[in-house]
């Protein structure tokens, strides 16, 4: 990698202002340092946020606060999260390795880079990284989106993202001078759109946390990966709803690995909403969330996984 | 001749590995490891291209990097390279991140060439050709015996089906690589190699020096399956580097280089007909079959042929037969031996096939392999393991399995050698009665130190940890390379002799009867002074060759996601005499895991734009972890009047067969390609979506 400063503020005013256009904030670093290490980034300075103070702390409530440098092995471990948020435990249990998942964060897991393998490749310099071609277009693309609404097809590949978004999260971030709330849609639309993004996260914008509502929804995270441990998913699957019996209220289903945003459908929410939950009105939800789905050469089989996921999922919600 | 005890004490027991207290703690220190003072670290500069016509490579700018302490041309003059990842230059240098900023400094001057790196377009006479003299296909090795199509047309029952296996990277936890030391007084070499002898003659060779000024080490390494016998490029580089800097190199490559140019096994793409009586008696076999080992027809070394052929149609006797075998070049690093070189893509094949016969025939697959299997060795093990297995009671028809995850089970078997041939060794006894056995062996990581230790505990009537055991030096006694599964078969009966050798010495020197046990201590005291030494070596009848060898797999299958969930393998395998029973086990269970491993996850990806691999990491090139090993029981048949014989390479072998045909049990239909990954299952059950259209 290429040389770089090395700073450790202690407070998010110095944080932002140290970072600039040049740097990047250092967190469980997981990411960044494969990144790094490859030539993919070199930045100039590594502004160190893990001393920033209010963000290491999970605290339970009306509206639940996850600090941005919360391991995700201090999710995967929180026996309440646990009991409130089943799907998101299950989630972070899903991220890398036990040896991954103690250093990474959720700030890091939320703002990761695409997996891409064209992406990642030290000797490629595709679309998404400012050249000219998705290259995984015409390639290997096994592993890549089936919605996207701009030419690259690298998928969001956060598991956290994806649960977060069935439980209407909120991604608190420190823009310039301001603290916004950015859904976890506002917090990666910007992908939808321009190839170059992850998410729509500018340089210095810095995650603080992350609010969840407990509202009395449950809900439940499901993924298939080709292999059992240790894998990225090929298609994962949140949902979140109020369940009375059979019923499903304020429903959300959100797929991952599929596009460049956690992908829902609000029509399929619509359609959920107030039904008895039964085979064919999770079967036809999964229809009316894949129905715009594009396979490529190679990623037809994510349509039936997901459609798979879909139904799996609505099922584990009502136990 | 001589003979193994017929009770031994030791031998066939359960002996944890003598050094494990040493692996545990990081007191031994592997191939990697190794710091010799003023070491440097080294790296190699490799082709971006996957192939190009090099006009130049300089390197004088690496050589102004801070730290850097020497960088040479791998070859001066023009030259055409032909895969992503060849070797163009090397640096060394006093840090890593030296050698990476030096690297980055080269520039190479090259005009790009077409290129081609997968084989269904190689093949097509159109394609660019990797070599300008020949076309990618080349001309077709063809068997052929009986009256195949007559055959054919008699049989009562004829399948067909079109069998495909990936590229597979060596992926050892221990990546290629050496430390060398190079001066005027000779060479040192601390391998990760299969092969301190081959590596000794492989660098003399290179460096024109006498093979008497170079010695290798290889204390302890981190595994090598047939790809690691010479010093490599990365070798001769770290020999160069060593000499312009005056300083040792250590070069060990990264996952990265792993996943392109040390190697792999060559796919194949397998088109066969098989045909058979009613009784499933088999009547013809034909083949047409083409596969990649790279650039090359694959370098052949001491494990086999790391070329594009195999065995066909592998262990079963067809009276009418026609095969053609054809390797097709592509712009990618080369095939080398790869554990049980050939047998598992035949076992893939061959076994796939004939499983689609029994369903046609309504024979239950066990039954049919015992029609045709010649080998009574075979037959008692599939007797065995389907007892044991208890496949009677599991097996049911393809697809008859209900609900969304089906279970199916399925079989095949293996043959191999593993003989053993001419290795030395020396026994040496201490007046105070302290042991050493020296022999110029290797141990891959399978326990050969803790075999040599069972041999001369036996010989001795001593406890396995009484014994010093000093191998992976060549100024010890010569041993062969650890190739073929030979290295037990070679090392053992060269320990025995040598053993029995020194005991006899010291009972004659002693002017004891029976030295041994009980009496060791006092016989040992009596020789004064001076050591006793004696020389020992491989001998016909304490070692032989063959083995079978059958797996039975359990899978369950997603039909909905495709997953494959492998729940159990039972393996039955005959090895001649069991030295050690633990480490055999142990090793049986990595060449079943390798074996899953080639079943359900690994591939080689190449990108026809690029001519890249696009999986160079554990990330995206995927071994099994341990959440994906099922229960794996393993059956010895022990055979101990054969003597010694290896179980490295046939325990791998047909793995990939028994989950492929289990997969297919379960499903109904078959899934035709390796790795069995949930997108082909999928695709095998008409579910996956097709291109362009919505759903």
């Amino acid at each position: 990698m290429n040389s770089f400063q090395y700073v450790s503020p202690h407070t998010v005013d110095s944080a932002v202002s140290l970072v600039t256009d040049h740097g990047r904030f250092l967190a469980g670093g997981i990411d960044m340092l494969g990144e790094m290490k490859e030539y993919i980034a070199s930045p100039r300075v590594l502004v160190d946020v893990k001393k920033l103070p209010a963000t290491r702390a999970v605290t339970p409530g009306k509206i639940w606060t996850i600090g941005a440098n919360v391991t995700i092995s201090e999710i995967e471990q929180h026996g309440e999260l646990k009991r409130v948020f089943p799907g998101l435990q299950q989630a972070a249990a899903e991220v890398g390795s036990p040896q991954i998942r103690n250093v990474a964060t959720v700030g890091g897991n939320l703002a990761q880079h695409s997996r891409c393998w064209y992406y990642r490749h030290r000797d490629i310099q595709c679309l998404k990284r400012g050249g000219n071609t998705c290259y995984a277009r015409q390639g290997e693309n096994r592993y890549h989106s089936l919605f996207t609404g701009n030419p690259c097809i690298s998928p969001v590949v956060s598991n956290l993202a994806i649960a977060l978004a069935a439980l209407d999260a909120k991604v608190i971030v420190r823009r310039g001078k301001d603290e916004v709330a950015l859904t976890v849609p506002d917090f990666y639309a910007k992908a939808w759109d321009n190839p170059e993004a992850h998410h729509s996260l500018g340089p210095t914008d810095l995650i603080l946390r992350v609010q969840i509502p407990d509202d009395g929804r449950t809900c439940a995270y499901k993924q298939i990966s080709e292999k059992a441990s240790f894998d990225w998913a090929l298609v994962s699957c949140a949902a979140a709803a109020k369940v009375d019996g059979n019923k499903l209220s304020k429903v959300r289903v959100v797929l991952g690995a599929v596009a460049p945003v956690p992908y829902q459908v609000p029509a399929a929410h619509d359609y959920l909403e107030g039904k008895e939950l039964s085979d064919d009105v999770a079967t036809h939800a999964s229809e009316i969330i894949l129905k715009d789905a594009v396979a490529l050469d190679h990623n037809g089989y994510k349509v039936p996984i997901a459609q798979a996921l879909i139904r799996r999922t609505l099922k584990q919600l009502v136990g | 001749m001589p003979n193994w005890p017929a009770k031994p004490s030791v031998v066939g027991g359960n002996t944890t590995r003598i050094d494990a207290p040493a692996m545990v703690t990081g007191a031994a220190k592997y191939s990697s490891d190794v710091q010799t003072s003023g070491w440097l670290y080294g790296m190699i500069y490799r082709s971006r291209w996957p192939a190009a016509h090099v006009t130049s490579v300089n390197v004088d700018k690496a050589r102004q990097v801070p730290g850097i302490k020497a960088a040479v041309v791998e070859r001066e003059g023009g030259r055409t390279v032909r895969f992503y990842g060849e070797e163009l230059a090397a640096v060394a240098g006093v840090s890593e991140q030296a050698c990476l900023d030096a690297l980055r400094a080269i520039s190479v001057e090259a005009t790009p060439l077409p290129f081609v790196v997968k084989e269904e377009i190689a093949k097509d006479p159109d394609s660019p050709r990797v070599w300008p003299d020949a076309p990618n296909l080349a001309d077709p090795s063809v068997k052929e015996q009986g009256d195949v199509d007559k055959a054919f047309a008699e049989a009562a029952a004829v399948v067909e089906g079109f069998f495909t296996t990936p590229v597979q990277i060596h992926h050892p936890l221990e990546p290629h690589g050496n430390t060398v030391s190079v001066t005027k007084d000779g060479v040192t070499c601390w391998a990760s190699t299969q092969g301190i002898f081959s590596v000794r003659e492989g660098l003399a060779s290179y460096l024109d020096v006498s093979q008497e000024k170079v010695r290798v080490i290889t204390d302890y390494m981190g595994g090598g399956f047939g790809a690691k016998f010479g010093p490599g490029a990365e070798g001769g580089l770290a020999a160069r580097l060593s000499q312009a800097a005056g300083a040792p190199v250590k070069l060990m490559l990264t996952r990265f280089e792993q996943s392109l140019a040390v190697g792999n096994r060559p796919s194949s793409f397998q088109r066969i007909r098989l045909a058979a009586n009613a009784d499933g008696k088999l009547v013809a076999f034909d083949m047409d079959a083409y596969g990649t080992a790279g650039i090359g027809a694959g370098t052949a070394s001491a494990g086999g042929g790391g070329g594009a052929g195999f065995p066909a149609p592998y262990i079963y006797t067809v009276p009418n037969i026609r095969v053609k075998q054809a390797s097709v070049a592509v712009n990618a690093g080369e095939g080398r031996a790869f554990r049980a070189p050939g047998h598992p893509i035949a076992s893939f094949g061959m076994e796939s096939i004939l499983d689609e016969l029994a369903a046609k025939l309504k024979m239950d697959p066990v039954e049919i392999r015992l029609r045709n299997d010649s080998s009574q060795i075979r037959k008692r093990e599939y007797e065995i393991g389907a007892d044991r297995f208890g496949w009677k009671r599991k097996y049911k028809p393809p697809g008859s399995s209900p609900g969304p995850i089906k279970v199916g089970v399925g079989c095949g078997g293996a043959t191999w050698g593993g003989g053993g041939r001419g290795s030395q060794a020396e026994a040496q006894i201490n007046p105070d009665s302290s042991v050493e056995v020296r022999c110029g062996t290797q141990d891959l990581g399978t326990g050969t130190r803790t075999l040599v230790a069972v041999v001369a505990a036996e010989v001795f009537g001593l406890k396995p940890g009484q014994i010093t055991v000093k191998i992976g030096d060549t100024r010890f006694p010569p041993s062969g390379a650890s190739g073929g599964s030979t290295t037990a078969a070679s090392v053992c009966p060269a320990i025995f002799d040598a053993c029995t050798n020194a005991l006899q010495k010291l009972q004659e020197t002693a002017g004891i009867a029976d030295a041994r046990g009980a009496n060791w201590a006092g016989a040992c005291k009596k020789l004064g002074v001076n050591p006793l030494t004696a020389h020992g070596e491989w001998r016909e009848g304490l070692s032989s060759r063959g083995v079978g060898g059958v797996q039975f797999a359990e899978v369950e299958v997603d039909t909905e996601t495709g997953f494959v969930k492998a729940r159990k393998i039972l393996c039955v395998q005959d090895c001649g005499l069991v030295v050690n029973k633990l480490t055999c086990e142990t090793q049986i269970q990595g060449g079943i895991i390798m074996g899953l491993g080639y079943a359900l996850y690994e591939e080689r990806v190449m990108d026809s734009t690029t001519g890249f691999v696009l999986n160079p990491n554990l990330e995206t090139y995927k071994l099994p972890n341990f959440a994906d090993v099922p229960d794996i029981e393993i059956i010895l048949m022990e055979m101990p009047e054969r003597g010694v014989i290896g179980v490295g390479e046939p325990c791998t072998i047909p793995t990939a067969s028994a989950v492929a045909n289990a997969v297919a049990n379960a499903l109904g239909v078959r899934v035709s390609s390796l790795p069995i990954t949930p997108a082909r299952v999928l695709a095998a059950l008409g579910k996956a979506a097709k291109p362009g259209g919505s759903v």
